[in-house]
């Protein structure tokens, strides 16, 4: 691309009070290209005055105003490259003139004068410019084969909601279920909890007329009895190899090598070359991830509705209930009693109509539920109470909880369940279920009737959670590295989960949505909503795709890695840090990128020691050039010279936080400059060695926080920039520079006020460690 | 406390307790704002929230011995406040109810007593027997005194028949309170059976519940503590403590007040008539007959405020039979008992028996039918207040 270059300073918003522009323009025009001042340039008459220059050729353009954030829609033109420097928030209202005075007309013409604000200012521009020189317009990946299949996996209401759903909205859609018969556990139930009207008591499961619908649409393709074995590719064209379950075909997907095999008998890591023995060894007869199944059909994106199993109550652990009697028996085996007829007793037949639901399993449990329980298994049992009142006028149903939850407007099913005369709801903590000559005892303490109680009990039946489908298997069985299923980041119990508020629906893998069950323990009403969000997902997906362009949360983004793949080492750290499992590599262990797997995080990129991996738009050089644009001045230029220290700041949270600062006028230290990335995760050390090497004092990083309440956009980008951080330190000692020079810190979006202390207390810190030895060098 | 308790829900008694006037007691969701709300609830396990509770769950044993449900006097700031609408002052009442009805015996009187379709069946019973009163007075009159001698059986000095219109020339004070005396005698019977049974379940709740600083009852202690009850009824101190029903004190003080005037009266006419053959009427001029004035237009007005005040609150207070049962037995006791008066200075015979016929009716009713029905509370709350002194319960 022939690029031809031009600074734009815009005046407005307090910049042109705040500095010097004619010498920020200077700055900006010291690569000997051309600058132009503006007084307003988000004006109509000011995207004029731009226009008509990238008419005349114009083609990288520089905007120097407002923060990226805002106005992007305004300064986009089409086949040139932009770049926004932040002279507003990044420097005018995050460093106002009140703390940082402007210099007097003696101070101006005094050269060992440190206006500090105008460096910044300086400094920025010309970053500006060195960027653009590195970045070239994004071309769309597109796909050779493209289609816009969508695959359902699981027949029940969710599935079937959602093949409903994609079907309407004009796509072909293939549910598969693994039973003979669709409609998964909601057509084995004998009522189901409300919906909508949630005063209407129980009503008959909706599932019937669901199946209905889907069977009678011409869009939608059903295969009962049939599992997924294998789904390779990338989105929009992906091979999907069914099968009968039970079979063992060539084309059962290639597994991990679990985490146990991956070290020696004394505990060290084996390198990738034994990790790969073991990977063949145990993927034996089984085609590789690279292979496509002749047969396959193709398919462009994935609606995950596997659903769930009742989950096992342990005998041993749970003694004291019970359990192993036959009158004691989980809710799922009670709707299948009642799911027959009227409740009897497994053991004598007799009618049960003294019937004890035991929410939460007391003893050393404390106040917790069962495993995988909450609120479903709640309202089951407010359903199942009104099964014992419904079969026995004189039945008498009482519920034991240590939490009863009705979320919302089910407060109401809850009233009307509560005053049915013969159902008596208490919390409470069971310490004994014994079996007695005719009947159960249930004993409880911390009752809301003030004393220990006993309830005689013809049967007792333990809240049994909701066990995700994925907590067994990985069901989708995506052909990649990585392996078949979402990877277990440890947080999320085998749901099939990314991050609960930002990312519903998303998976770890790009064009995969999941939705009911398999998400969260959720009521029919609730998966039916989900199945709709994840249909709208899986579309989304596959009209990305399409474009070429990422999905959430950098949607629209055209770029895309590329590899330089002639100085690869095949190190595999790219395929192995991917979090969403993009990459795969063929035998000789080079990567193979699928770019619709790919969410643009460029954690590949912050991955590569040998720095071949980057994006048009964003790579080692382009931010490695930034970082050497920034003037450091040493002992010659000011004694004592103004000290320079990086940051590198996480465009997805930490940035807006800064923003936000700014805007509320918060002051950050004018040594600072930052450098927004677009995750910590595509953080390459060697920009930090870059600035080190230069003279600049320290280096920080903003990310987000990670651990059990992460909130990355790219699950690990925060985490993984953590430990390179770590190991940067070691080989900063050995240099002979403080490893405290380099440090990460975790911000929230949110964090606004926090921000400015965060990163003042780093300067403070660098400043007492004293200037880089370096500089000058 | 530790002992267990074996739950025994009975259905039956959740539906009686809603029949009552507690229909709303399975809405509790025992979030104990009413506990919190209640001025005269003690600290120590206060009510009515475990009344609550144990209602919806249908422990009787709980709670018709509970003395509990009598020391909480109906103001409804636990109502007012209930985020859910189930009215424990409310369901309380209807407990009170279900209480009286366990105690009085024979049983049978009390369901009859409270079911609004037996009130005529009750009614017919001093119908009739005032009506046969009525023909042997009016007819065997004169054989009568031939038996007894005018002196005796007219209760006038000259043994002849009071000139002019009299009550007992229509029924005579014999026979009047041929009925009332023995009908006193069962009532204090019913009542003190009751109160055995009653005082025992009481304490033995008080026990079971850690309510009482006392192990046994002793009688003479027991008696003492009554002392110290009654000066607070008379003044109406829980009343007065109420937030959302205070006004409810004034008409219940004059109401409580006028039976106690009425009480007097009828005992100073009693000794009248058969220790010094003072016949009635008496003349307006004598204070007696001034009290009995003042207590019947009083007992008229704080009834009449009653009804006002509880048609005002429909929404927030439940009134079922029991309560219009008896307001409507007090304001017609009142309203025949003056009527009656008037008509006779107005020199009407036909209006002033018709009234008295009625009016004697509605005695019966009062009488009879005290340890049935929501009356009886005279009785209970006392008590249950005077054990409450006595055990400490604070």
């Amino acid at each position: 691309m022939d690029k031809k270059y031009c600074t734009y300073i815009c005046t407005g918003c307090g910049i042109g009070e705040a500095l010097n522009i004619e010498k920020v323009a200077e700055a900006a025009k010291e690569k000997g290209y051309d600058c132009k001042i503006h007084p307003c340039l988000c004006s109509e008459e000011g995207v004029e005055f731009l226009k008509k220059d990238v008419a005349d050729g114009i083609n990288a353009l520089s905007i120097a105003a407002c923060s990226r954030r805002v106005n992007f829609d305004i300064f986009r033109f089409d086949g040139c490259v932009v770049d926004r420097v932040s002279l507003r928030e990044g420097v005018a209202w995050s460093h106002s003139r009140e703390d940082f005075p402007a210099p007097t007309e003696e101070q101006a013409d005094d050269e060992t004068f440190v206006d500090n604000i105008q460096h910044l200012a300086e400094d920025y521009v010309r970053m500006g410019v060195a960027r653009l020189e590195k970045i070239t317009v994004p071309e769309p990946y597109k796909l050779e084969n493209f289609n816009r299949n969508i695959l359902v996996i699981g027949g029940g209401v969710t599935g079937l909601t959602a093949a409903v759903e994609a079907a309407d909205a004009g796509y072909n859609v293939t549910v598969v279920e693994k039973e003979e018969k669709l409609g998964g556990y909601a057509a084995k139930m004998r009522k189901q909890i409300p919906m909508g009207d949630y005063t209407r008591g129980l009503v008959d499961p909706v599932v019937d007329t669901l199946i209905e619908k889907a069977q009678n649409n011409s869009k939608i393709t059903i295969k009962t009895s049939t599992l997924v074995a294998r789904i390779a590719g990338q989105p929009g064209d992906f091979t999907v190899t069914f099968k009968k379950p039970g079979e063992k075909i060539e084309f059962d997907v290639p597994m991990a090598v679990p985490e146990e095999q991956r070290y020696d008998e004394k505990g060290n890591p084996l390198d990738v070359d034994q990790i790969r023995e073991i990977y063949d060894k145990i993927n034996e007869g089984r085609a590789d991830v690279l292979t496509i199944d002749p047969n396959g059909e193709p398919f462009a994106g994935v609606v995950l509705a596997a659903g769930w199993r009742p989950a096992e109550i342990d005998a041993e652990k749970y003694a004291h209930l019970g359990v192993g009697s036959k009158d004691v028996i989980t809710n799922h085996q009670f709707e299948e009693l009642a799911a027959q007829g009227k409740i009897t007793r497994p053991s004598d037949g007799k009618p049960a109509k003294n019937v004890v639901f035991i929410q939460s399993p007391g003893m050393d449990e404390g106040d917790a539920d069962f495993e995988y329980a909450g609120s479903v298994t709640s309202m089951v049992a407010l359903k199942q109470a009104k099964y014992v009142r419904d079969d026995y006028a004189d039945g008498k149903a009482y519920v034991i909880y240590q939490h009863m939850r009705t979320p919302g407007l089910m407060e109401d099913f809850y009233k009307e369940i509560q005053q049915d005369r013969g159902i008596f709801l208490t919390k409470g903590a069971v310490t004994q279920v014994a079996e007695n000559a005719d009947a159960l005892a249930v004993s409880a303490e911390g009752t809301l009737l003030g004393n220990d109680v006993t309830i005689k009990a013809d049967l007792v039946v333990l809240a049994a959670g909701m066990v995700p489908a994925t907590k067994d298997d990985p069901v989708v069985n995506l052909a990649y590295r990585q392996g078949p299923g979402f990877r277990d980041i440890g947080i999320f119990d085998g749901y099939a989960d990314s991050n609960f508020i930002c990312f519903p629906y998303e998976t770890q893998r790009t064009g995969v949505y999941s939705a009911g069950a398999v998400r969260r323990s959720m009521t029919i009403e609730e998966s039916t909503e989900d199945a709709r969000g994840a249909a709208l997902k899986a579309i989304q997906a596959i009209e990305s795709a399409n474009r070429g362009t990422a999905v959430h949360p950098r949607s629209g983004d055209m770029t895309f890695p590329d590899f330089f793949f002639q100085r690869c080492t095949q190190c595999k750290r790219c395929t192995e840090e991917c979090p969403f499992g993009a990459l795969d590599d063929d035998e000789k262990g080079t990567p193979k990128p699928n770019p619709t797997r790919c969410r643009r995080c460029g954690t590949c990129m912050g991955a590569c020691p040998e720095r071949i991996i980057g994006f048009a738009d964003y790579n080692i050089d382009s931010i490695g050039s930034m970082v050497k644009s920034i003037w450091v001045p040493s002992d010659w230029d000011f004694d004592p010279p103004p000290l320079r220290i990086l940051g590198l700041v996480c465009e997805n949270d930490a940035l807006p936080a800064l923003d936000m600062a700014a805007l509320h006028k918060k002051s950050i230290h004018p040594y600072v400059r930052i450098i927004p990335v677009r995750c910590l995760g595509s953080v390459n050390v060697v920009w930090i060695k870059d600035a080190l090497s230069q003279g600049m004092d320290g280096v920080f990083m903003l990310g987000c926080k990670h651990g059990d309440d992460y909130q990355c956009h790219f699950v690990k980008g925060s985490e993984l920039m953590d430990v390179r951080t770590y190991k940067m330190g070691e080989t900063l000692m050995s240099l002979g520079l403080e490893e405290e020079r380099v440090e990460q810190f975790e911000v929230a979006i949110d964090d606004y006020d926090k921000v400015s202390d965060m990163i003042n207390g780093f300067v403070e810190k660098i400043e007492s460690l004293g200037p880089n030895p370096f500089k000058g060098f | 406390m530790s002992e267990k308790y074996m739950v025994e829900p009975d259905l039956q008694f959740i539906d009686d307790v809603m029949g009552l006037g507690g229909e709303s007691l399975k809405k509790c969701f025992q979030c104990a704002t009413c506990s919190v709300a209640c001025p005269i609830a003690p600290e120590n396990k206060p009510f009515p929230r475990k009344e609550m509770i144990a209602a919806s769950w249908g422990l009787k044993d709980k709670l018709v011995g509970n003395g509990d449900i009598w020391l909480c006097h109906n103001c409804g700031d636990c109502s007012t406040l209930c985020p859910r609408g189930a009215k424990p002052g409310d369901v309380l009442a209807a407990l009170r109810s279900y209480a009286i009805t366990e105690y009085a015996k024979p049983k049978a009187i009390g369901k009859m007593v409270n079911d609004p379709k037996k009130f005529w069946t009750l009614t017919a019973v001093p119908a009739v027997i005032f009506a046969l009163l009525a023909i042997m007075t009016i007819f065997g009159g004169n054989f009568m005194a031939g038996i007894f001698g005018g002196e005796l059986w007219y209760h006038t000095p000259d043994g002849n028949p009071y000139a002019g219109i009299a009550a007992s020339n229509f029924i005579s004070s014999w026979f009047v309170d041929l009925i009332f005396v023995p009908l006193a005698i069962f009532v204090v019977t019913v009542f003190a059976l009751g109160l055995k049974n009653f005082i025992a379940d009481m304490h033995k709740n008080a026990l079971l519940e850690g309510k009482t600083s006392k192990d046994k009852i002793d009688v003479k202690e027991f008696l003492l503590a009554l002392k110290n009850v009654v000066p607070k009824i008379a003044k109406h101190k829980q009343f007065t403590q109420c937030g959302e029903n205070r006004e409810r004190s004034t008409a219940h003080m004059m109401v409580l007040f006028s039976f106690i005037g009425l009480f007097i009266v009828t005992s100073v006419v009693f000794v009248g008539v058969y220790f010094l053959h003072q016949g009635t009427p008496y003349s307006q001029l004598n204070p007696i007959k001034w009290l009995a004035n003042v207590s019947g237009v009083a007992l008229l007005i704080g009834g009449a405020l009653m009804v006002k005040q509880r048609l005002d609150k429909k929404e927030d207070q439940v009134s079922s039979y029991k309560d219009w049962y008896l307001l409507g037995l007090v304001l017609t006791i009142g309203g025949t008992g003056m009527l009656t008066e008037m008509s006779r200075l107005a020199g009407s015979a036909f209006f002033c028996y018709t009234f008295y016929y009625v009016h004697l009716i509605s005695v019966f009713h009062l009488f009879a039918y005290l340890p049935y029905s929501k009356m009886a509370h005279i009785v209970y709350r006392t008590v249950a207040m005077t054990y409450a002194e006595y055990g400490e319960r604070k």
